[in-house]
């Protein structure tokens, strides 16, 4: 054996070795998909109690769902959510299972109340106070014990002005929710519709969760629809289910496409197996490294990162190709001497363009760049070093398809010869960066949505029948103390109230319509004096009661002087459990309290409040969605300069060492990647950030392309490498075109345009 | 708060003379005039300070429509129920409204109601289990509701009459309850 020959297999004996143990300890790591929108976004720059208040929300949303189940027979309605808690309470990991309210809890939440019905007013009835219209008072408190339609006990001497019962009747849960025979009604649905709350013991991302309960919940499901009963659910839970489930198909499919149109045209080209089987050991590798070390580097792998890097498989490719396409005309020994440069660029340009991604600090795009840096290395170290090996004993055999290509390619005018395409050229990249100048920038939130249509709509079914708010709008309200907060909120409400009356939205839930300040209390107390002063004996008149009685009443208010709900009692309440969450942070020296919007509410409505937002110091807009676009125009910027700057960094590199000869080299991608940004303006699809990171990889396999030719100097055997590189690419990209993900569909979209615009163009710069 | 629903349920069901034992039985008897109208006098016996407040009025009731329930004596007060809201009155001025988009609660009151009228027995058996005996012309029911957290406010229900209600006794578990009494019922 030659010395050479076994430094090669001690490379390659490393080489195994090597991904044999980044792939164990890859293993070893549980490979978690992610489809949330969230996790591809950066840490946002708010401030911390803002971002607190967020991710509390979105924290919220994640651990727990809700399903509704409904039908025209009450009776079976009611059945099937004791079936549904009794599977789903089998499971580990559903923790807790609301459905009905146990009978030891069966005390009326109102009763743990009344101690503060003096404290503790309805709205209505402090207006009226509040306005001194105390005989009004008095009157609804006659017109309550003798109609037949009386609102709870008649307490006449613990409360003869029934203001308990009047802020019993008035109050308004956290949900559109009333208790019927101890299950949970939705009050706002046309037909009877009951409901199941759940929380979840571990991620909703966590694939045997999402197989156990939705298991559970899609057996019971089909079982009720048979007897008439439809169940709809809402949570993070579906939508990480659905996103994972699609990545996983598309992925395959996207995967098996490309993997189909290699086969198909190595074979056409090649016509035998060997190139075949040897193209496919770089792309393999290439994939595995890059799923290894993904997983090794980060905690999830989101589904996006995963399509896209099925897609990477065509451009891993291009290394073998190259490899192979020449080894038809060299020898075993020179083979890799002759490519070696113009394989080493093509990679080192790849990687600084994907690298370019990594700067941006977008968990997402980090993410991608790291696969697919991985995944470019280890096929290209794969090539380099097995390749050799491989095909030591290979004869040299001449391909009819390397002469067929080349002929095609020599058909093409040169743009060095005809100035009517050069004009041509000129006109149309004149034209199209007016295009793309004058188009502006698509930064929608929709874009990064994963979850299908369907599943939304049931989403925002449950939502608006329950009256939930929503969890990425609100307000946050913060100050020192949990006390500031309530009286912050008091301040807010009256002009909440009138954004209310002027239909901007629904309803809205904030704490202190539950539990008031102490200020508020005290005051309310001093009001319930003045009315007990004013109106107690009329009322005992008017009943025909002795005037003892009255005074026993006087005697219960004052000796019940004081009875504040403090936050603390309030807390240990079995009535404010579904309003707990509104209290975001309570620690000494700071606190924060949320309010939340119900219904459709509109742009208007955001524009009051970021105006609220911008003059008070203590309160803050979150929206999450306006965030996220905000966020992505400007990572969309970002991109564009990381481009240029890539752009630039290679086009220098590359003028080292083509000298004048690099335009032929670097205008290809270049023309097709403005062209395709222009036609995609055309179609109306606005640039986003998915399309600049799909250029991205045009302008890795454009100049991958541009590069192998010149260093072969245009040999056919090099042409015909890339084109079958382009060739398979194109088939991977354009399914990817086809994804229902619009992140995916917009990504092969732009690269099915570019590469093929690439290989049109490539040709009219040729030498000769 | 349920207990509103059952007293407006109860006050104003006609019943046959031959009413039954069971829900499915007084379906197929039930008497649903389009209208109905009389006097009540109604007595609220109130435990904790052992006295009884004494009312009297009108009332009628168009089918699936509204209610009109009118005390005169000793105050003067109207309650008008319709499918989707209830509303107080007191001379001209509104009291109290309430209407099932701004209280949920409400909803669920008239949805219950508009079922007793409908007779949907179905829908109300589903609260309360029934109990009875007849004598001649006379018959006496009694309904216990099945919910628990309205059993907490109504504990027992009293029903009697002939050709059509008479009267209705509604026992609170606190010890109160209020006896309503129907005459001069006309349709």
């Amino acid at each position: 054996m030659s010395r050479k020959t076994y430094k090669q297999r001690a490379a390659l004996f490393s080489w195994v070795l090597f991904i044999t143990l980044i792939c164990f300890f890859a293993l070893k790591k549980e490979l978690l998909f992610d489809s949330s929108i969230f996790t591809l976004l950066p840490q946002s720059d708010q401030q911390v109690v803002v971002r607190n208040a967020a991710e509390k929300m979105t924290a919220r949303f994640s651990n727990r769902f809700i399903l509704l189940f409904s039908g025209s027979d009450e009776k079976q309605v009611r059945h099937a959510v004791s079936v549904m808690a009794d599977g789903l309470e089998q499971s580990e990991y559903v923790g807790k299972v609301i459905w009905q309210l146990p009978k030891a809890e069966l005390i009326d939440f109102q009763e743990e109340l009344f101690p503060y019905r003096f404290t503790v007013l309805d709205a209505r009835v402090r207006k009226q106070l509040l306005a001194g219209e105390y005989e009004r008072v008095r009157e609804r408190a006659i017109l309550r014990i003798f109609s037949p339609l009386s609102t709870g006990k008649i307490a006449v001497i613990d409360d003869p002005f029934g203001l308990a019962a009047e802020r019993a009747f008035n109050s308004f849960s956290a949900l559109k929710i009333g208790l019927s025979n101890g299950l949970l009604k939705v009050t706002a649905a046309k037909q009877p519709t009951y409901m199941l709350s759940t929380v979840l013991t571990a991620s909703p991302f966590l694939p045997e969760l999402q197989r156990g309960v939705l298991a559970i919940v899609d057996r019971h499901k089909a079982q009720f629809a048979a007897q008439g009963v439809t169940v709809s659910m809402s949570g993070m839970l579906m939508h990480a289910a659905a996103g994972a489930k699609q990545a996983r198909s598309e992925i395959s499919t996207i995967g098996a496409g490309s993997l189909l149109g290699i086969i198909i045209a190595a074979l056409l080209v090649f016509r035998r197996f060997k190139p075949l089987l040897l193209m496919l050991i770089p792309v393999g590798v290439g994939c595995i490294l890059a799923t290894a070390v993904t997983i090794l580097i980060f905690e999830r792998v989101h589904l996006v990162t995963f399509a896209f890097g099925a897609g990477l498989v065509g451009v891993s490719v291009d290394y073998a190709l190259h490899f192979l396409c020449e080894r038809h005309i060299s020898t075993a020994g020179v083979v890799l001497r002759r490519i070696l440069p113009g394989l080493l660029l093509g990679l080192l340009s790849s990687v600084t363009a994907y690298a370019a991604q990594a700067l941006a600090p977008f968990p997402g795009l980090q993410q991608m760049a790291t696969f697919a840096v991985a995944g470019l290395i280890g096929s290209w170290l794969t090539v380099v070093i097995c390749f050799p090996l491989f095909t030591r004993d290979d004869a040299l055999q001449p391909l009819a398809a390397a002469e067929l290509f080349s002929r095609v390619r020599r058909s093409f005018p040169r743009v060095d010869q005809s100035r009517v395409l050069a004009g041509f050229f000129l006109c149309l990249l004149l034209l199209a960066s007016v295009f793309i100048w004058r188009s502006e920038g698509r930064d929608d939130i929709r874009l990064l949505q994963t979850s299908p249509v369907q599943l939304l709509e049931q989403e925002r079914h449950v939502q608006d029948l329950l009256g939930l708010g929503s969890s990425s709008f609100f307000l946050l309200i913060s100050a020192e103390t949990l006390e500031q907060c309530l009286q912050e909120e008091e301040r807010l409400a009256p002009l909440l109230e009138r954004l209310r009356e002027a239909e901007l939205f629904d309803d809205f839930q904030a704490l202190s319509r539950v539990l008031p300040s102490l200020q508020r209390q005290a005051e309310n107390e001093r009001l319930t004096g003045h009315l007990y002063q004013g109106e107690l004996n009329a009322l005992y008149d008017l009943l025909k009661l002795p005037e003892s009685r009255a005074s026993e009443a006087g005697d219960r208010f004052t000796q019940e002087h004081g009875n504040t709900l403090t936050p603390q009692r309030w807390l240990e309440l079995n009535g404010s459990e579904g309003w707990r969450h509104l209290i975001v942070s309570r620690s000494a020296g700071s606190a924060a309290t949320v309010i939340h919007f119900s219904g459709a509410y509109n742009d208007q409505l955001k524009v009051k409040l970021a105006e609220l937002a911008e003059t008070e110091k203590a309160i803050y807009l979150v929206d999450q969605v306006a965030n996220i676009s905000h966020l992505m125009s400007s990572y969309r910027l970002q991109i564009i300069n990381l481009v240029v700057a890539a752009y630039l960094s290679v086009f220098l590199l590359l003028f080292v060492r083509y000298g004048r000869e690099v335009w032929r080299v670097v205008l290809p991608p270049l023309i097709a990647s403005i062209l395709t940004l222009a036609l995609l303006v055309g179609l109306g699809q606005g640039v986003n950030i998915f399309h600049l990171m799909a250029l991205i990889l045009v302008l890795g396999i454009g100049l991958d392309m541009g590069i192998f030719l010149i260093e072969t100097d245009e040999s056919p055997y090099t042409w015909l490498a890339v084109s079958l590189s382009i060739c398979t690419s194109l088939l991977a990209f354009g399914l990817l075109a086809l994804s229902r993900t619009p992140v995916l569909h917009h990504f092969g979209l732009t690269v099915l345009v570019g590469l093929s615009l690439v290989w049109l163009i490539a040709p009219t710069m040729r030498k000769a | 708060m349920k207990s509103i629903v059952l007293r407006v349920i109860l006050l104003f069901f006609p019943l046959t003379t031959y009413a039954e034992l069971s829900f499915q039985e007084l379906a197929m008897l039930s008497d649903k005039p389009e209208q109905l109208q009389g006097r009540f006098t109604q007595e609220k016996y109130l435990s904790v300070v052992d006295a009884y407040l004494n009312s009297s009025g009108l009332f009628s009731y168009q089918r699936d429509a509204e209610i009109l329930w009118e005390t005169k004596e000793p105050v003067q007060s109207k309650v008008v129920l319709t499918p989707t809201a209830i509303v107080n009155r007191q001379g001209e001025r509104e009291i109290v409204s309430l209407d099932s988009e701004t209280n949920p609660m409400v909803g669920v009151l008239s949805e219950i109601f508009f079922a007793v009228f409908t007779a949907d027995w179905n829908r109300l058996s589903g609260y309360f289990a029934v109990s009875g005996e007849q004598a001649n012309q006379q018959w006496r029911a009694e309904l216990i509701p099945l919910d628990a957290v309205i059993k907490q406010v109504v504990s027992r229900v009293e029903l009697k009459g002939d050709t059509l209600l008479r009267e209705v006794v509604l026992y609170e578990s606190g010890g109160d309850y209020t006896r309503i009494h129907f005459h001069e019922l006309s349709r």
